[in-house]
């Protein structure tokens, strides 16, 4: 008998000592309130309004003050968000959207049916000046308010990507009366529903936002859907990247944005520091044919480089691996990209001379091809010079189609405006974007009518008619699997049809203090600060 | 008589000034007519641009009417004290510029005290001590500030003194402390050149016949050298103090951005990036003032310092 109740005794006293660790624990992984975050970005944003700004570095400051309708998952699912629930009509061109009623703004202005109508109409309205949100907005046409939490939203065509689109931070909703109150300065006085309140913006200095107490309305991609653990972020700006990443070493930030390659590496074996690295969605950067001239208006041309260019040797020599290599239009994490392109292509130089022979070139002494007299020249642009090496990506592919008898003429020019956009006078040009929904190719790849090629010429100026047709499809296509096909179909096209030559795929990469915790990241790469919490 | 000379050669330099502002103002105007391209075209992005988005900018920029009308109007504006808006964020251009010149002017008299320091101490060392070791350390300092660019110096400075001591900040601009290291970087490419300066005109002096005079009259070499070579020698120096006033504001386009300072030199790299234009037109137009005013000073200062000067006019 004794023996057993010293044994339950032990039994009973083991057990609530593993019940107070137990608490022990829980207590300790508790999030630690408190403290603040300095981030440092690496150039200045443009604005803080988001319906105004055009520039990402703008949404990584401004995402903490301002909320989006939607919320877009990393499957590219939508979710409510600032929206509760939503229906779409028959026809796809209107969207009725129930919205949360416990939502206020930081000036204390009610969120309500009002408040999104205001946003939208803002940004269609000229004198606001939008820059890229107009375009995110579209096709939109008006709003009708049904009750004080149920807003209609109609569009001029159906837009199989208006939803994603309302997910991103440029379209957030502002409040009516702040800005009615600062009119064009509420890009300096941002007064949003979002976790953080603005505080200050000292230009070229930092921008300060504080925690907003009253939040219960963090979207479903964040664990803490209450009030943010930080009482303030101070954004520091840093523009040259050897003075952001050595705050952070130095300890005088916290975390910094935009990790050059190099310092990736040696971030990685680094006691002190963590690197924290998501891929961005949207176009990687991709280099554009000029289809516009020859030969490069013939698949054979455009396909015998494709063959020679070793994209694979570039993202190793240039980034040391740390950047990951494109193969499609889109980058992987986009509805509907194609994986099945992956790995398709590689090097093969016989079968480039072989289309460049057959295309009428001839080797000369010099091992440069010519055809009636003309040397087999290849105009390279590159308008941004000192960004991610891309000037490097030129200098390799000069050596890389020397092989295989085209000489590389490379052209560093800031003034694309001319070059490329007025003059489309170039041969390869290379351009990335940040995007959300694979309707992003129609700008791209559909066929341009003359009337625009007047005014700007748009990258690459390829026209395919069965591209047209499939591109018209996937911007109306509801049903999100055969949107999926449909872009495969585009991607492949794409790529058999060498139009392109996509290279790398852009990540956004922060080097942080290990105190640092709770750093999340959008389905575009823009940071979250929800659950970050200091140690 | 001398008064009158000095005056008028004053107004002369007043109304030289006058035309170099209204030149220069003339010029950052067309600044947008001379560059290639379309700057409308250059601010949209070519992928979501429509025609019609085209068509407002080019409107809202004023730029559809004639050359002429463009001009007066700037002109005017410019005469009542408005540089225009910046277009990325509406900002009015001019109190934007005066509030961050505060802190451009800060960095570049640091500089200035910087250079002027570290240039005439060695020069003058390296003169007096030719050929002897002080002389080649001074030689070594001039070459280096003359030969490093800023942008370079700057980051050494950063990795030693901010990231490896963790003496100094490496980026920030409020208080003497974050001046530091930005003035030194930007110091040192004058002081390279005073050094020569002082270097070459102190050993011409020395040769002088004067100052042979002086030490046969039996003055202490000190004397000599400090009282009589030296005040000689500064002259020529002041000339390039001067015009290296100019080069430390266009350094700070640099300096500003390496150490993350406040400065219309970090405004105008950041107007250029967004390229917008009243921005970019309102600093250049505001530092050619700024210019034409230093340099109106050191010519007043240098016909004041030097006899020769004022009586040869």
């Amino acid at each position: 008998m004794a023996v057993l109740l010293l044994l339950s005794g032990c039994a009973n006293s083991t057990s609530t000592k593993s019940n107070s660790d137990e608490t022990n624990e829980k207590v300790n992984s508790q999030p630690k309130h408190g403290g603040e975050l300095t981030y440092a970005l690496a150039t200045s944003p443009d604005s803080l309004d988001p319906h105004r700004s055009g520039l990402a570095v703008a949404v990584r400051a401004f995402r903490t003050i301002f909320d989006s309708l939607v919320v877009q998952e990393p499957d590219n699912s939508i979710k409510p968000w600032l929206a509760t629930e939503w229906t779409v009509s028959e026809d796809g061109k209107s969207y009725t959207f129930k919205l949360r009623q416990d939502v206020t703004f930081h000036d204390g202005t009610p969120f309500n049916a009002d408040a999104v109508k205001y946003s939208f109409d803002r940004i269609i309205n000229p004198k606001t000046q939008a820059r890229n949100s107009v375009a995110l907005l579209r096709p939109y046409e008006s709003s009708e308010v049904l009750d004080e939490y149920t807003i209609k939203i109609n569009l001029s065509t159906p837009s199989a990507a208006f939803l994603s689109n309302l997910s991103q931070a440029m379209l957030g909703i502002v409040s009516p009366s702040a800005a009615e109150k600062y009119g064009d300065q509420f890009g300096k006085n941002p007064v949003g529903t979002g976790p953080y309140k603005f505080v200050s913006w000292t230009e070229n200095a930092d921008i300060v936002v504080e925690k907003n107490n009253d939040y219960q309305w963090g979207p479903s991609i964040v664990e803490n859907k209450a009030a943010p653990y930080l009482d303030k972020i101070t954004f520091k700006i840093i523009p040259e990247e050897a003075t952001r990443i050595g705050s952070v070493q130095s300890g005088q930030v916290l975390a910094a944005e935009t990790v050059p390659p190099q310092n990736i590496v040696s971030l990685k074996g680094d006691p002190k520091n963590q690197l924290l690295q998501v891929n961005t969605i949207g176009l990687p950067y991709t280099l554009f044919f000029n289809q516009r001239k020859e030969p490069w208006n013939d698949v054979r041309a455009r396909k015998a480089v494709q063959l020679a260019v070793d994209v694979d040797a570039i993202v190793k020599t240039l980034y040391l691996n740390t950047y990951s290599r494109a193969w499609s239009p889109l980058t992987p994490g986009i509805l509907g990209y194609d994986k099945s392109l992956e790995n398709s292509n590689s090097v093969d130089l016989e079968k480039a001379n072989k289309l460049l022979d057959e295309l009428g070139y001839v080797k000369g002494e010099d091992g440069i091809r010519a055809k009636d007299g003309k040397k087999l020249t290849l105009n390279y642009v590159d308008g941004t010079p000192n960004r991610e090496k891309r000037n490097d990506i030129a200098v390799i592919i000069q050596q890389q189609l020397k092989k295989i008898g085209i000489k590389v003429e490379i052209n560093i020019t800031k003034d694309i405006a001319s070059v490329v956009q007025k003059n489309a006078d170039y041969d390869l040009y290379g351009n990335s974007q940040v995007n959300s929904d694979p309707n992003s190719l129609r700008a791209f790849y559909h066929t341009t009518t003359p009337q625009e090629e007047a005014i700007i010429k748009r990258l690459g100026g390829g026209s395919d008619p069965e591209l047209d047709q499939l591109l018209e499809e996937g911007t109306v296509e509801s049903d999100p699997a055969k949107r999926a096909d449909i872009y495969q179909k585009v991607q492949q096209k794409i790529i058999d049809e060498a139009w392109i030559i996509p290279i790398y795929v852009f990540p956004y990469t922060v080097a942080a203090t290990k105190s640092v915790n709770g750093i999340k990241f959008d389905p575009l790469g823009y940071p979250l600060f929800n659950d970050v919490t200091i140690k | 008589m001398i008064n009158v000379a000095v005056t008028n050669k004053i107004l002369l330099k007043i109304s030289t000034a006058l035309v170099s502002i209204l030149g220069s103002l003339i010029l950052v105007f067309f600044i947008i007519y001379l560059l290639p391209g379309d700057p409308v075209l250059s601010m949209l992005d070519p992928a979501t641009a429509t025609p019609e988005m085209v068509e407002n900018l080019r409107k809202e920029l004023g730029l559809n009417q004639p050359l002429y009308v463009q001009f007066t109007e700037y002109f005017t504006n410019v005469l009542h004290g408005d540089f225009g808006q910046s277009l990325v964020n509406s900002e009015p251009v001019l109190p934007k510029i005066l509030e961050h010149f505060p802190a451009t002017l800060a960095l570049t008299i640091a500089s200035a005290v910087l250079s002027v320091g570290i240039g005439v101490t060695f020069g003058v060392l390296s003169a007096i001590y030719r050929n002897k070791w002080i002389d080649f350390i001074a030689r070594l300092i001039g070459l280096f500030g003359i030969s490093m660019p800023t942008f370079w110096s700057g980051i050494l400075l950063i990795l030693i003194f901010s990231i490896y001591l963790n003496w100094f900040p490496a980026m920030g601009s409020d208080g003497w402390v974050t001046l530091v290291l930005p003035s030194l970087s930007l110091g040192f490419v004058g002081a390279g050149l005073i050094i020569r300066m002082v270097r070459n005109s102190m050993l011409e002096v020395i040769n002088e016949q004067f100052i042979i005079t002086l030490r046969a009259k039996g003055l202490s070499e000190r004397v000599v050298m400090y009282r009589h070579a030296l005040r000689n020698a500064l002259i020529p120096a002041i000339t390039i103090i001067g015009l290296n006033i100019g080069e430390l504001m266009a350094g700070t386009v640099v300096i500003e951005t390496v150490f993350s300072r406040q400065g219309i030199g970090r405004i105008v790299a950041d107007a250029i990036m967004a390229k917008d234009l009243p921005v970019i037109q309102g600093v250049v137009f505001f530092s050619a003032i700024v210019y034409v005013i230093v340099n109106f000073l050191v010519d007043i200062s240098y016909s004041i310092i030097d006899p020769r000067v004022r009586k040869s006019n």
